[in-house]
């Protein structure tokens, strides 16, 4: 990636970088976590034995036994409950979801319980825990395997909402979630376990939550994304530069809460905001990051923010590409704005 | 007599062919032929999807080998087209034993144009209007509160049809199968439940999902009658979920068949190394032994009317012949285009979905909206 790596908001002595796939980061991420701190527990359905369905927690249970690392019955409003469970009697649990999408039989646990027990009890009750999950499209998972689910749980105060699109990020805001102190749901953009690679020290490091990232400088435009749509929307960019445009791209990396200063400080910059998400358009988290821009930057816009965004359909499985963003569709609607 | 709650699978015919309660008189060598020969058309359609897999001209399937006894047995102890069905995703040899036309199950894990589901749903995510076999949904157990409610209107409109709702033991654990149970039983809706219990939910084993001596005993938390079937005899099967489903007709209220049977193969393409990961060859091996398939031709042997090699061999190439016609056919209607994105959203098009599909248009056709 053309990255300007971000930078880490803390760590622990320079030096020594691999590259690794996102995955993988997740992975170690885990791994270290567990063996950092007893009170980490990792469940969910077929995360042990089998290391999950993207093998996402493979090798866990085998080094840390099926007390740390185990499967449970198939359930998400068990799995999320029992996480909540957890954490308020002072576990840090990593729950998983299989896929996004199988999150409605969770939702309610989400929303009900781990979202407000901290606000509802006067802060006496809290539950710190991760639920990660594999989420979006692209893979020919029709609609129960393509989801992007994150604007409903945008909306639910008391949550933390991040989704990461590189190695780096990956591993720092997994961290840092099960460090943190509330619930964090941590989206996995699916598509990009294998395809995207990148740097990740050595060393223990966090991203801070709520940071997001520059991936490219620029001056003419803003791009901004997150999660899955990130490496097309840096393609845009490149397609630009051709042009001799030059895109700033950034990745919020975090939506709940997202770096309004980043994004604010970008686009008084340059003028114009490109939003890129491939959840569906109506209601979508990016609406929230458009709106925001027109009330506090109304007079230097240049043009209208507009909104590259999935559409008002169920995920289909046929026309699986035509349903994202992609770089041509993300350059078009820059060239629009341009032109403005 | 057929007892609930049974501390044993129910069972007719053991594993060497040999039955061990007396034949009902309606299994003629005829009728065991056509269970025989639809089981068998199911094995082969697993083999040859499998194969189309391979070839890329499909992305998701899940195998039901060593469970057609359970779906073929199910399919014929109700009235096709008369009561309705809520399956899950691994049901095809209960779609095809209900006579589902085989090129509408190609069509639909192939996407093409022929596909009734109009290329929407993942691969072997049926639906079947003219069976009342309602659409697939990947989601765990979510088809259980709706069955209930399927029936609920059955009773409510006086008909005497009856709801089947299936599903594998995974689901059990889910709050959607509670929720379900609960309504039918608090409504004494006519809804017959069939766990196809195959021991596996993916890597978890029935003993990591429940700590519930058996599933068809959670029935009676539920108010109805539970029942435990050989799912590899389809001859109990049959017994069992024919006798079951009459008195849900009765209005005897909804009852819990648990067929116990077990998944030979991976639980889908996504899981090529069951035995490598979570499982050992010795189970597996042990269940192969137990096949459904065969313990009808031994059944058939011990009757005196053997399925011969040649009308066997016969038999498979028939069937794969059929699927390589129906592929070639789905094949050929193409792949449906990104209209189809936007149709069956909604009854009416809304404006904004007008609009998208506008841009959507000018997109990929370069022509003005
Ligand atoms: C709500 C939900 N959670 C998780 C999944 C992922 N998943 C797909 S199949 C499966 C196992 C299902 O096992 P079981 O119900 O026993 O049926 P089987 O596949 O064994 O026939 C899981 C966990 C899902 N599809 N839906």
């Amino acid at each position: 990636m053309t990255a300007t790596q971000p930078k880490p908001s803390t760590t622990t002595g320079a030096g020594e970088t691999r590259i690794l796939t996102l995955i993988q980061a997740i992975n170690e991420a885990m791994a270290e976590e567990l063996a950092r701190d007893e009170r980490v527990v990792v469940f969910g359905e077929d995360v042990g034995a089998r290391g999950g369905v993207f093998l996402a927690t493979a090798g866990l249970q085998e080094r840390f036994g099926p007390r740390r690392v185990f499967d449970t019955p198939l359930s998400e409003a068990s799995i999320v409950g029992a996480a909540v469970g957890m954490a308020v009697r002072g576990l840090r649990p990593i729950a998983e979801i299989q896929f996004a999408d199988y999150m409605g039989p969770g939702f309610d646990q989400i929303i009900s319980q781990a979202a407000k027990i901290r606000y509802r009890s006067g802060g006496q009750f809290t539950a710190p825990l991760v639920i990660r999950t594999p989420s979006g499209g692209g893979v020919k998972g029709g609609h129960h395997h393509s989801q992007s689910p994150e604007s409903y749980f945008c909306h639910t105060p008391g949550l933390k909402v991040v989704m990461p699109s590189t190695p780096y990020d990956a591993k720092g805001l997994l961290k840092a979630a099960v460090r943190g102190g509330d619930p964090v749901i941590y989206f996995e953009p699916k598509r990009l376990y294998r395809a995207a690679k990148g740097e990740v020290p050595a060393q223990d490091y966090t991203v801070e939550i709520g940071q997001g990232a520059v991936r490219r400088e620029g001056t003419d435009l803003t791009i901004i994304g997150y999660g899955g749509v990130m490496p097309d929307a840096e393609k845009a960019a490149q397609a630009l530069a051709a042009e001799g445009v030059q895109a700033e791209v950034i990745d919020l990396r975090s939506l709940v809460p997202w770096d309004r200063d980043l994004v604010l400080t970008s686009v008084a910059k340059t003028g114009r905001a490109v939003l890129v998400s491939e959840a569906p358009r109506t209601a979508n988290f990016m609406s929230e990051v458009a709106y925001t821009v027109q009330e506090e930057l109304f007079d230097s816009l240049l043009a209208p923010v507009l909104q590259v965004a999935g559409f008002d359909t169920p995920y289909p499985y046929v026309q699986d590409k035509v349903y994202l963003p992609g770089p041509n569709r993300i350059a078009a609607a820059c060239v629009r704005a341009l032109n403005y | 007599m057929i007892q609930p709650f049974t501390s044993d699978p129910l069972r007719w015919v053991a594993e060497d062919g040999l039955p061990i309660r007396e034949l009902p008189d309606r299994f003629t060598p005829a009728v065991l032929r056509d269970l025989h020969r639809e089981m068998v058309r199911a094995r082969e359609f697993d083999k040859k999807l499998v194969t189309l897999l391979r070839q890329g001209r499909t992305t998701f399937y899940a195998q039901s080998s060593g469970m057609e006894a359970t779906q073929v047995g199910l399919a014929r102890s109700i009235r096709v087209g008369h009561d309705w069905v809520w399956p899950y995703y691994r049901d095809h040899a209960l779609g095809l034993a209900m006579g589902v036309p085989l090129l509408d199950l190609i069509s639909q894990c192939l996407g093409t144009n022929s596909d009734l589901c109009r290329g929407r749903q993942m691969p072997h995510h049926f639906a079947a209007q003219r069976q009342n076999f309602v659409s697939i949904s990947s989601s765990i157990a979510s088809q259980v509160p709706p069955a209930a409610g399927n029936a609920m209107a059955q009773k409510y409109l006086g008909v005497d049809e009856i709801t089947v709702c299936t599903f594998g033991d995974g689901a059990t654990s889910e709050g959607d199968w509670h929720a379900g149970m609960n309504m039918a039983g608090a409504a004494g809706a006519p809804c017959l439940f069939v766990c196809e219990n195959n021991q596996w939910a993916i890597s978890t084993n029935l003993r990591a999902q429940t700590a519930s001596e058996t599933i068809h005993i959670k029935a009676k938390a539920y108010g109805m009658p539970g029942y435990y079937v050989d799912g590899n005899d389809v001859v109990a099967v049959m017994e069992v979920v024919s006798h079951v489903a009459e008195g849900v007709r009765a209005g005897n209220g909804p009852a819990l068949v648990e067929c116990l049977t077990y998944r030979v193969g991976s639980h889908s393409n996504a899981d090529a190394d069951a035995e490598k990961n979570y499982r050992t060859r010795e189970e597996v091996n042990a269940w192969l032994a137990r096949d459904p398939i065969t313990r009808v031709e031994r059944l058939l042997d011990h009757l005196g009317e053997p399925v011969s090699a040649e009308e066997r061999a016969d038999l498979i190439s028939a069937v794969h012949r059929e699927v390589d016609e129906a592929v070639l056919r789905a094949e050929a209607t193409g792949q449906p285009d990104w209209r189809i994105m936007f149709e069956d959203v909604y009854a009416d098009t809304p404006v904004h979905l007008r609009e998208q599909a506008a841009f959507l248009r000018n997109e990929q056709e370069g022509v003005g909206a």
